[in-house]
C-alpha cells in the first residue's frame, strides 16, 4: 500500500516510461524488421503519457518517497517536464536518422527511453545511492547509444567515453564514501542536518570536490571534457542531440540541488567552479574557431554554454537559479533547432562538413532563415531568446557582487569569439557554391523540418515576449 | 503621430520585400523602396512640426504585450520618446536612408529584395537606438543593428569585404559586451541606492553615497569602451577604414552618416548625463584621446592613396572634434558637438557618394590614376567643392558653426583646474589646416590637373545623382546660414545634460 502511494505520488511518469520500455523490448523479440515504424509510435505515446502523468504528482507539501530516497517537488516536476518534452522532440528527430543506417530501431528506442528514465531518476534523487545508480544507468545507456552508429568512429568515441567516464565515476564514488564516513548517512537531508550542527572539516571539502568531478564530467567542463568533440562527431546525430541536452539538464538540476543543500558549507567549491567554467569557456570557444564540422562546432558550443550556466549556478541564489533555468530552456530550443537542421541535411545525403552549407540561402531561403535564427540565438543577438538569456546571465553575475566582474569580462570576450564562429556558419550559406546549385531540400513537412521551424519560432517569440517564461523560471527557482 | 509606427514601419517594409512576388523584378523593388523611404521621411518630418521643446519627452509611447511590460518585474520596458537631440538624429537617419535608397541605383546589382529588406531592418534598429528611453531597449537596438550591417557589407561589398565585415562585427560586439557589463552595473547600483528596479534612462542615478567612487569610474570606462568602438576613439578605430572602404557606396554613406553618431550620442546620454562624477575624473584622459584622434587620423588621411580611405580617415578626425566638444561639458561645447555630428552626417554621406560616382565612372579610386576630370564632369566638381569646403569648416557652411562652438566651448570650459582642455583645444585647431591639406589634395588631384586621355568620354552626373548631390549640398548651405534653427531645438535638452556640471 505504501509502495503504491509512493509510486502514484512521486514516480508515476517513471513508472509509465518503464512500462513503455518493457513493451518495446518484448515486441522487439517478435517483430524485428517488419514493424519498425511501430516502435517510434510506441515511444512517442509512452513519453506523452508520462508527460501527462506529471499533472497528477503531489507538489505541495514536498513529497518524500521510498524512505526519503526520492523527492518530488515543483522543481523536480518542472525539470522532468522539460526532459520529457526534449525526449519527445529527440524521438521525432531520430526516426529517419536511425532507420537509414540500422533497422533495429526497437533497440534504439529502448536504449533512448532507458536513458531518459535514468535522467528522471537523477533529477528526483534525494540520496546518494539513488543518484549513483541512476547516473551509472545513464552512462551505460549512453555508451550503447554512442556506439549505435555503424563505422569505426562511433566505436572509438564510445570507448573513449567509457574509459573517461569510469575514471569520473570512480572519483565520484570515492567522494561519496568520504562523505558517508563523515556523516554515516547517504541521505541529502540527514547530511545537511549533520553539517548544520557540526563544523565542516577539510575532508568535507575534499569529498565534495571529488563528487563534483563525476558531475562535471557529464557537463563536459574542462579537465573532464576531452571526450565531447569525438563523441559528437562519432555518434549518430540524434544521439548527439540527446547528449547535448537531456543528461545536461538532469545533471545541472541535481547539481543545483546539491549546491543548495550539501555543498553550501564550503567557499572553495564555488571558486573552483568559477575558475573551471571560465577556462572552459575560453577553451571551448577558442577550439570552435578552427572546426570544419558542424557537429564538432556544436560540441564546443554546448560545452561553452554549459560553462556559462555553471558560472551562474555556482553563486547560489534564487535569482541566479532562475537565470540558469531560463538560459537552459532557451539553449535547449536553439540547440535542438541547430541539430534538426543538421539532421535535415543528413537525410538529404549531405555530410556534416561546414562547406556543405554554401549556397543554401539561394536554394532554400526558409531553411536558411530558420537555421540563421537558431545560430544568431546561440550567438546572443537581439530579438532572439539568446539575447535575453545573455542579458539575464550578465545581470545575475553582476548582482552577485563586483568581485565577479573580471571573470565576467573574460566570459564576455569568449562570447564575442562565439559570435564570430556562429556568424561564419550563417555567412557560408550566403556564399555562392562554386560548382553547382544545391538541390532543394524536401519541403514536405517531415518532422525535423517542422521542429526546426518550431524551434526558430520559439526562439524569436521568447526573444520578443520573455515575460511569461521569466516569471515561470522565478517561480520554480523560488520553490527549490 | 505615433512613435511606434515611425520606428517599426521599416521592419514591416522589410517583410514586404521578402514576399515572393518581388523575386527578380529589380526596378520595381527599387522604386517601391524609394517611395516607402520617402514617405517615411515625410512622416518623420511631421514629428519635427509638432515638436514642443518644453517637454522632457515628446510623443512618449510604450510597447506592451497584452498589457504586460517587456520584462515586467525587472522594470525594463520597451518605452520610447523623443527629446530635441534624438529628434534630430531620427530625422537624420530617416533622411539618409532615403538618400541611400536613391544612391543604390547602380551601386547594387544583385539580390535586390534582400538588400532593401536589410536596409529597412537597419533603419528600425537605428531609429530604435535614438528614440528608446530604456537602457536595455537601447542596448537591444544597438546590437540589432549589427546583423543587417554585417550582411550589407559582406554580401554587396567589394575588395576584402568578408574580412572587413567580420572585423566590424567583432569589434562592435566585443565593445557592446563591455557596455552591457557597464549597463548592468549601473542598473544594479541604481537598485541598491534607490531600491527601485528601473532601467529608465531619465530616472537612473548612480548615487555614490552607497557605492564607492572607483565603481562608478569602472562603470563609466566599461560603457565608454562600447561607445569608443563605434565613435571610434583611436586605439579602437581600425575596423572603420576597412569597413568603410569595402562597403558598397550607400552602405558607406549610412556607416559614416548615422552609425558613427550612435557612439557620441551614447557618450552624451550615459557617460556625461548619468555618470557625471566619473566623467569629471576621466575628462583629461578623454580629451587627450580626442586630440590624438583628431591629429593622428588627419595625418593618416593625408598619406592615403585611395580616395575612399581619405574620406574614411577624415570621418575619424571629425569624430575626434566631436569628442572634444563633449569633453568641454558645457552647453556651448555639446551644442557644437551635436551640430558637427549632424553636419558630418550629411557631408560624409555626400563625399562617399562622390567617391562612389568616380569609382563607377573611372573604375579606380587611386589618387595617382585620377586627374583633371573637372573638365568633363563640371557639375560633380562643383558639388564636391561645396562638400569639401564644408568639411574643412569654411564659414556659412554647415560644419563651421559646429567647429566654432566646439572650440569656443572648450576654451571657456572650467572642468579642470590646469587648463588641459584649453591646451588640447588650442592644439586641435591645427585640424583646420590639416583638413584643408588632405581634402584639397584630394580635390586638386582628382579634379584639377591635366585630363588624361582615357577619361575624355566620362559622363557628368545623371538626374538621379544630381538630385542626391543637390539635396545634400542644399542642406549644407541652408543650415550653415541658419544654425540657430538647430540650436533652438536642442538647447533646453543640452542644459539638462550639463546640469551636473553647473551649466
Amino acid at each position: 500500500m505504501n509502495f503504491i502511494s509512493d509510486v502514484s505520488n512521486s514516480m508515476l511518469s517513471e513508472f509509465i516510461l518503464f512500462i513503455t520500455i518493457f513493451i518495446l523490448s518484448v515486441i522487439s523479440m517478435f517483430y524485428n524488421l517488419k514493424f519498425h515504424k511501430l516502435s517510434k509510435w510506441i515511444a512517442l505515446i509512452g513519453v506523452s503519457f508520462s508527460l501527462f502523468s506529471l499533472k497528477f504528482l503531489q507538489l505541495e507539501p514536498i513529497f518524500y518517497a521510498f524512505k526519503e530516497s526520492v523527492i518530488s517537488d515543483t522543481f523536480t516536476v518542472f525539470i522532468k517536464a522539460v526532459i520529457l518534452i526534449t525526449a519527445f522532440i529527440i524521438i521525432l528527430l531520430s526516426k529517419k536518422n536511425v532507420t537509414k543506417r540500422n533497422h533495429k530501431t526497437f533497440q534504439f528506442y529502448t536504449l533512448l527511453l532507458s536513458a531518459v528514465l535514468s535522467s528522471l531518476f537523477v533529477v528526483s534523487a534525494n540520496d546518494f545511492l539513488t543518484l549513483t545508480v541512476s547516473l551509472e544507468m545513464l552512462s551505460f545507456c549512453t555508451y550503447f547509444l554512442i556506439a549505435y552508429k555503424k563505422g569505426y568512429l562511433s566505436k572509438e568515441a564510445s570507448f573513449k567515453y567509457i574509459v573517461t567516464n569510469s575514471f569520473a565515476t570512480a572519483t565520484y564514488l570515492f567522494g561519496v564514501s568520504y562523505l558517508y564516513g563523515i556523516t554515516s548517512s547517504l541521505n541529502f537531508g540527514t547530511i545537511n542536518d549533520y553539517f548544520l550542527q557540526h563544523e565542516p572539516t577539510v575532508f568535507y571539502t575534499i569529498s565534495i570536490l571529488l563528487i563534483s568531478v563525476g558531475l562535471l564530467f557529464k557537463l563536459a567542463i574542462l579537465p573532464f571534457s576531452n571526450w565531447i568533440l569525438d563523441v559528437y562527431e562519432g555518434s549518430a546525430t540524434s544521439v548527439s542531440a540527446f547528449i547535448s541536452t537531456i543528461p545536461k539538464i538532469a545533471v545541472l538540476a541535481i547539481f543545483a540541488r546539491l549546491l543548495v543543500f550539501i555543498f553550501g558549507y564550503s567557499f572553495v567549491l564555488p571558486l573552483i567552479l568559477i575558475f573551471l567554467s571560465v577556462i572552459t569557456a575560453v577553451w571551448a570557444n577558442a577550439l570552435a574557431i578552427r572546426q570544419r564540422n558542424i557537429l564538432r562546432l556544436l560540441a564546443c558550443s554546448s560545452s561553452a554554454n554549459v560553462s556559462y550556466m555553471l558560472f551562474a549556478l555556482s553563486l547560489v541564489s534564487v535569482y541566479n537559479l532562475s537565470t540558469v533555468l531560463f538560459y537552459l530552456l532557451t539553449y535547449i530550443f536553439m540547440n535542438l533547432g541547430a541539430f534538426s537542421a543538421v539532421i535535415i541535411l543528413e537525410n538529404s545525403n549531405y555530410s556534416s562538413k561546414l562547406y556543405e552549407f554554401k549556397g543554401f540561402a539561394y536554394s532554400n531561403p526558409l531553411f536558411t532563415l530558420a537555421f540563421a535564427v537558431c545560430m544568431f540565438g546561440l550567438a546572443g543577438f537581439p530579438i532572439t531568446s539568446g539575447f535575453i538569456a545573455k542579458l539575464y546571465f550578465f545581470s545575475a553575475i553582476i548582482r552577485s557582487g563586483a568581485i565577479f566582474i573580471p571573470p565576467l569580462i573574460i566570459m564576455a570576450l569568449t562570447m564575442a569569439i562565439a559570435c564570430y564562429y556562429y556568424t561564419k556558419v550563417v555567412k557560408l550559406m550566403f556564399e555562392r557554391n562554386g560548382i553547382s546549385e544545391n538541390e532543394i531540400l524536401p519541403h514536405r513537412a517531415s518532422s525535423p523540418t517542422v521542429i526546426l521551424y518550431a524551434c526558430a519560432a520559439i526562439t524569436v517569440l521568447v526573444g520578443i515576449v520573455p515575460v511569461g517564461l521569466i516569471e515561470v523560471c522565478k517561480f520554480i527557482a523560488y520553490n527549490l | 503621430m505615433d512613435l511606434k509606427v515611425l520606428v517599426f514601419a521599416p521592419l514591416i517594409f522589410s517583410l514586404i520585400f521578402l514576399l515572393p512576388i518581388f523575386s527578380g523584378r529589380s526596378i520595381l523593388i527599387r522604386r517601391i523602396a524609394k517611395t516607402l523611404a520617402g514617405i517615411h521621411f515625410l512622416y518623420s518630418l511631421m514629428f519635427l512640426v509638432f515638436f514642443d521643446n518644453s517637454q522632457t519627452y515628446n510623443y512618449p509611447t510604450e510597447l506592451t504585450f497584452m498589457g504586460q511590460k517587456w520584462f515586467g518585474s525587472l522594470g525594463i520596458s520597451l518605452s520610447m520618446g523623443l527629446d530635441g537631440i534624438s529628434l534630430l538624429f531620427v530625422l537624420l537617419t530617416s533622411f539618409l536612408i532615403f538618400i541611400a535608397c536613391l544612391a543604390s541605383k547602380g551601386a547594387v546589382n544583385s539580390k535586390h529584395s534582400l538588400y532593401y529588406a536589410l536596409i529597412f531592418i537597419l533603419e528600425t534598429a537605428l531609429l530604435g537606438v535614438f528614440s528608446s528611453t530604456d537602457m536595455f531597449e537601447f542596448f537591444m537596438y544597438w546590437e540589432m543593428e549589427l546583423i543587417p550591417m554585417y550582411f550589407l557589407i559582406s554580401l554587396w561589398g567589394s575588395g576584402n569585404a568578408k574580412k572587413s565585415a567580420m572585423k566590424f562585427l567583432l569589434y562592435t560586439f566585443i565593445g557592446s559586451l563591455f557596455m552591457l557589463c557597464g549597463f548592468l552595473m549601473l542598473y544594479n547600483f541604481n537598485f541598491i541606492s534607490t531600491s527601485q528596479l528601473t532601467a529608465d534612462i531619465s530616472s537612473l542615478k548612480f548615487d555614490y553615497d552607497n557605492a564607492p567612487m572607483y565603481l562608478q569610474i569602472v562603470t563609466s570606462i566599461l560603457i565608454l569602451i562600447g561607445f569608443a568602438v563605434k565613435l571610434p576613439i583611436v586605439p579602437l578605430h581600425s575596423w572603420l577604414p576597412s569597413a568603410h572602404v569595402d562597403a558598397p557606396t550607400p552602405v558607406s554613406m549610412l556607416l559614416a552618416g548615422v552609425l558613427l553618431k550612435m557612439g557620441a550620442y551614447g557618450i552624451m546620454r550615459f557617460n556625461i548625463q548619468m555618470l557625471s562624477d566619473a566623467f569629471l575624473i576621466l575628462v583629461p584622459y578623454i580629451a587627450i584621446l580626442a586630440f590624438i584622434n583628431v591629429v593622428y587620423a588627419a595625418i593618416l588621411a593625408y598619406y592615403q592613396v585611395d580616395i575612399k580611405k581619405i574620406v574614411a580617415y577624415s570621418s575619424i578626425s571629425s569624430m575626434g572634434l566631436v569628442l572634444l566638444g563633449l569633453c568641454s561639458s558645457n552647453s556651448i561645447g555639446i551644442c557644437g558637438a551635436v551640430i558637427l555630428m549632424l553636419a558630418h552626417g550629411i557631408i560624409s554621406a555626400g563625399l562617399f557618394f562622390v567617391v562612389g560616382i568616380i569609382h563607377k565612372r573611372t573604375g579606380t579610386r587611386q589618387l595617382v590614376l585620377l586627374s583633371g576630370i573637372a573638365s568633363v564632369m563640371p557639375r560633380l566638381a562643383g558639388f564636391t567643392l561645396i562638400l569639401v569646403l564644408a568639411s574643412i569648416g569654411v564659414p556659412l557652411l554647415m560644419s563651421f558653426p559646429g567647429e566654432f562652438l566646439i572650440f569656443f566651448g572648450a576654451l571657456i570650459s572650467s572642468l579642470t583646474n590646469n587648463y588641459l582642455i584649453q591646451v588640447v583645444a588650442l592644439s586641435s585647431i591645427i585640424i583646420l589646416v590639416l583638413a584643408a591639406c588632405y581634402l584639397m589634395k584630394l580635390m586638386h588631384g582628382v579634379f584639377y590637373q591635366e585630363l588624361s586621355e582615357q577619361y575624355l568620354k566620362l559622363k557628368d552626373v545623371t538626374v538621379n545623382e544630381f538630385i542626391v548631390l543637390f539635396t545634400l549640398s542644399l542642406i549644407v548651405i541652408v543650415f550653415g546660414i541658419l544654425p540657430m534653427s538647430i540650436i533652438d531645438i536642442i538647447s533646453p535638452y543640452i542644459n539638462v545634460i550639463v546640469e551636473a556640471f553647473g551649466g
